[in-house]
């Protein structure tokens, strides 16, 4: 992860001090910076038919709000009331928020918009900060089942065991969504991952039905997605790994080779019988 | 991602919020309930009527006024002096006026309908054909009046040719299974277009599978309307079976079903109509089309959701087998077989949906008392109206043939706004205006991959919209690409 110093650097010119610790994460802002709401805000300005909205006042660089919205003051509860919460800049150390603090933080942002029209136009901010999709992972088996529009979910382990996820969509209001959906989980825990219930997620409805599955409930079928794709690299992982990580105990016909536990055993049988050559460990 | 609370706000400029619309507001003052009447033509079929069920619209009860035909959708018109009747029109949305384009896939109901639910349910709810006092015997009469306002409605020639099902789909299924099952062989064909509605493809897709028979699809003409010419040469001796729409549901297009049925019959195969999309609209006749069935949903004709109608001719019914067992269905059980009772309750096990028939008897009264050629010639003029409308919004293509003295489309129109998802137009539209159309396939799958498309977005109106809500749409349209297109 790059450090807090280099995503923030861009805005020098806001900064009276900003610095790294070997604990990384302590920062001062200028004031004025916090008195600023067009970094923080959306902003919504006048818009007549005749004249075009103009969206340049919504910030575009992902990497800001990346960092800074991640850590949190630990010994300061995060309050459901306060939409700021999430959001602290002090003195004292900064942790990464949890997985339902992250949660929470993106409920209380939309929950926080007057009007249903607000989380659409937030939505297709967001839309704006989806990193691009490559043009392969277009394909069918990568395609979300049952939404009206159409989305493409790619999921990976990393070497640290962290999920990471690639998304995109032929809809605007969708690709904000899952950009949303990418900023929880890209770079969780698959258990972090599999915590969260669509129920949590409620409030980022656009004039859609809440709760149940439904065919517009797009947010809601890409979750499931993702997290049904993520439950099974947990059990191919899993299953490989029991298999190098206990030590042989099954006597085997075959001579004084010993192999794995129940579940190593149950696996070589199943190889056996479909065929396949099975060298268990000396 | 977090915001602050604080937001620099401007707000956008939208139509002024109605609120909640006195019905007898501005916009009907110059029909007023006590003030009008219409130049209908009464097209009433000869039903009887009841006093649970009397549901004429309340301003063909009043004295009389002159329409101007001319401008048929111009102060006056049929969607004008209707309005009043809808309850459910007359209130805001997100802050704008409701304007509702979604009526092909649920129409709204009018005041009398929703009456003579409540009136039932308030007087004499009890279950029918069983009991014999006075409540029962009571349901049962406007139960059984209800089926024979149906027939009357379509023409069948007795009520015994109209079976209540859940819905069209379960309609198809009933005649799938137990027509299909007993009826179609190896090799035999079912003939479709590819424009159907998903409920007229997958019951013909199980059915098909489990008798070996086969389906054949026809394709569209470059005027994306069903290639009918093509249609002759696809029937056969082997041709069991044609199933096709009277109005498409996302094309417009009519199809002609007297031709149709004709051919049908001249090789030996039945014919079965969806008419979800014509009956509400306009005069369906089934002896005059010549149909073998029929199906249609009570919803989408300003009745209540939960029943629809299957009609099959007397000896087609007659040699079906059941379709679901129970109650009702039986004439005599024994622990080891059952003898069924005739149809049509052979095919309605179980309770039916009693308050959603004497509802569906309602709503046939209330449209009787317009006169479905009166509603068919104001929603031909509004069909004109947002057809050309439409075209005239820049980057739209609208799908379905165009309008002509050769092709009369429906008053409906699927469209596509270019380098703009079909569900942000109608997410835009909806929290930005009111506006409610839909989007997505419109159980059309098929079609829309003929077309090569994923989805598109739909308008749909009924005779009670009126030019202004056409008008409403279409600046909302125009604000919803401008909006996306700025933004982009």
């Amino acid at each position: 992860m790059q450090s807090l110093t280099q995503n923030l650097s861009f805005l020098s010119p806001l900064f009276s001090q900003v610095s790294e610790s070997p604990e990384p994460k302590k920062i001062q802002l200028k004031s004025s910076f916090f008195k600023n709401p067009i970094f923080f805000t959306s902003h919504k300005s006048v818009h007549s038919p005749d004249k075009p909205i103009s969206t340049e006042v919504f910030p575009k660089n992902p990497i800001f709000f990346t960092s800074l919205k991640c850590y949190h003051n630990p010994d300061k509860p995060i309050s459901r009331n306060s939409s700021v919460s999430c959001i602290t800049a002090h003195e004292t150390p900064l942790q990464p928020l949890t997985m339902p603090e992250k949660v929470h933080c993106l409920a209380c942002e939309f929950k926080s918009l007057p009007e249903p029209i607000d989380r659409v136009k937030r939505l297709l901010h967001y839309a704006t900060l989806l990193p691009p999709f490559d043009e392969s992972g277009r394909v069918e088996e990568n395609r979300v089942k049952g939404c009206t529009t159409m989305v493409w979910l790619e999921v990976e382990m990393d070497s640290n065991r962290l999920m990471r996820y690639k998304v995109d969509s032929d809809s605007e209001i969708t690709k904000g969504f899952c950009s949303c959906l990418i900023w929880l989980f890209d770079g969780a825990m698959p258990e972090e991952v599999l915590s969260v219930k669509t129920d949590d997620l409620a409030e980022m409805n656009v004039g859609m039905p809440s709760k149940g599955h439904s065919r517009v409930n797009t947010w809601h079928n890409i979750l499931i997605s993702i997290q049904k794709k993520t439950k099974n690299f947990v059990e191919v992982k899993d299953k490989d790994r029991s298999l190098t990580e206990f030590p042989p105990l099954v006597g085997s016909t075959d001579g004084f080779s010993v192999y794995g536990n129940y579940k190593e055993a149950q696996y070589m049988q199943e190889s056996r019988q479909a065929g396949n050559e099975v060298e268990g460990p000396t | 991602m977090m915001m602050a609370s604080t937001t620099v706000e401007s707000a956008f400029l939208k139509i002024p919020s109605f609120g909640f619309v006195n019905p007898n507001n501005a916009t009907s003052k110059l029909v007023s309930r006590s003030s009008v009447s219409l130049r209908f033509g009464f097209h009433f079929r000869s039903c009887a009527t009841s006093s649970a069920s009397a549901a004429e619209p309340a301003s063909a009860s009043s004295p009389s006024s002159v329409v101007n035909d001319g401008a048929k959708l111009g102060p006056g018109s049929l969607g004008h002096i209707t309005r009043p009747d809808f309850p459910i029109l007359h209130q805001a949305v997100n802050g704008s006026k409701l304007v509702y384009l979604d009526n092909a896939a649920t129409s709204q109901k009018p005041t009398a309908v929703l009456e003579a639910i409540q009136n039932y349910y308030e007087s004499y709810n009890s279950n029918v054909h069983r009991g014999i006092h006075y409540l029962s015997a009571r349901a049962t009469d406007e139960f059984e009046l209800a089926r024979q306002k149906v027939a009357n409605f379509i023409n069948a020639s007795e009520s015994r040719e109209i079976v209540f099902t859940r819905n069209a789909t379960e309609a198809i299924n009933l005649v799938a299974y137990s027509w299909g099952l007993t009826n179609l062989r190896p090799e035999d064909e079912i003939v479709l277009t590819i424009a159907e509605h998903h409920s007229n493809i997958v019951p013909w897709q199980l059915v098909a599978q489990k008798t070996g028979a086969n389906l054949k699809f026809l394709e569209l003409t470059e005027d994306e309307v069903p290639d009918v010419g093509k249609l002759k040469e696809m029937l056969s001796k082997k041709t069991k079976l044609v199933a096709v729409h009277h109005v498409s549901n996302m094309l417009a297009s009519v199809l002609p079903i007297e031709e149709i049925a004709s051919w049908a019959h001249d090789v030996g195969a039945k014919v079965l109509v969806d008419a979800c999309q014509s009956v509400p609209h306009m005069v369906v006749d089934v002896k005059k089309l010549g149909l073998d069935f029929l199906v249609a949903s009570s919803h989408k004709m300003c009745g209540p959701t939960g029943i629809g109608l299957l009609y099959g001719k007397s000896e087609l019914l007659n040699a079906m087998p059941p379709f679901l067992g129970g109650g009702e269905m039986i004439a005599d059980v024994f622990l080891d077989h059952s003898t069924y009772a005739e149809p049509p309750s052979r095919f309605e096990a179980g309770t039916p949906a009693i308050a959603e028939a004497i509802g569906l008897g309602a709503t046939i009264d209330y449209l009787s008392g317009i006169g479905m050629e009166r509603i068919h010639d104001y929603e031909v003029e509004l069909a004109n109206y947002l057809y050309n409308s439409l075209r005239s919004v820049p980057n739209i293509r609208i799908y379905g043939p165009e309008p002509s003295r050769v092709f009369k489309r429906a008053a409906l129109c699927s469209f596509n706004v270019e380098d703009v998802h079909p569900t942000d137009v109608a997410t835009f539209l909806d929290q930005q205006h009111g506006v409610a159309v839909r989007s997505g396939h419109h159980c059309a799958q098929p079609l829309h991959r003929y077309l090569g498309i994923n989805a598109s977005a739909r308008a749909s109106l009924h005779f009670y919209n009126t030019k202004e809500d056409v008008d409403d749409f279409i600046r909302a349209l125009t604000d919803t690409i401008s909006f996306f297109t700025s933004f982009k």
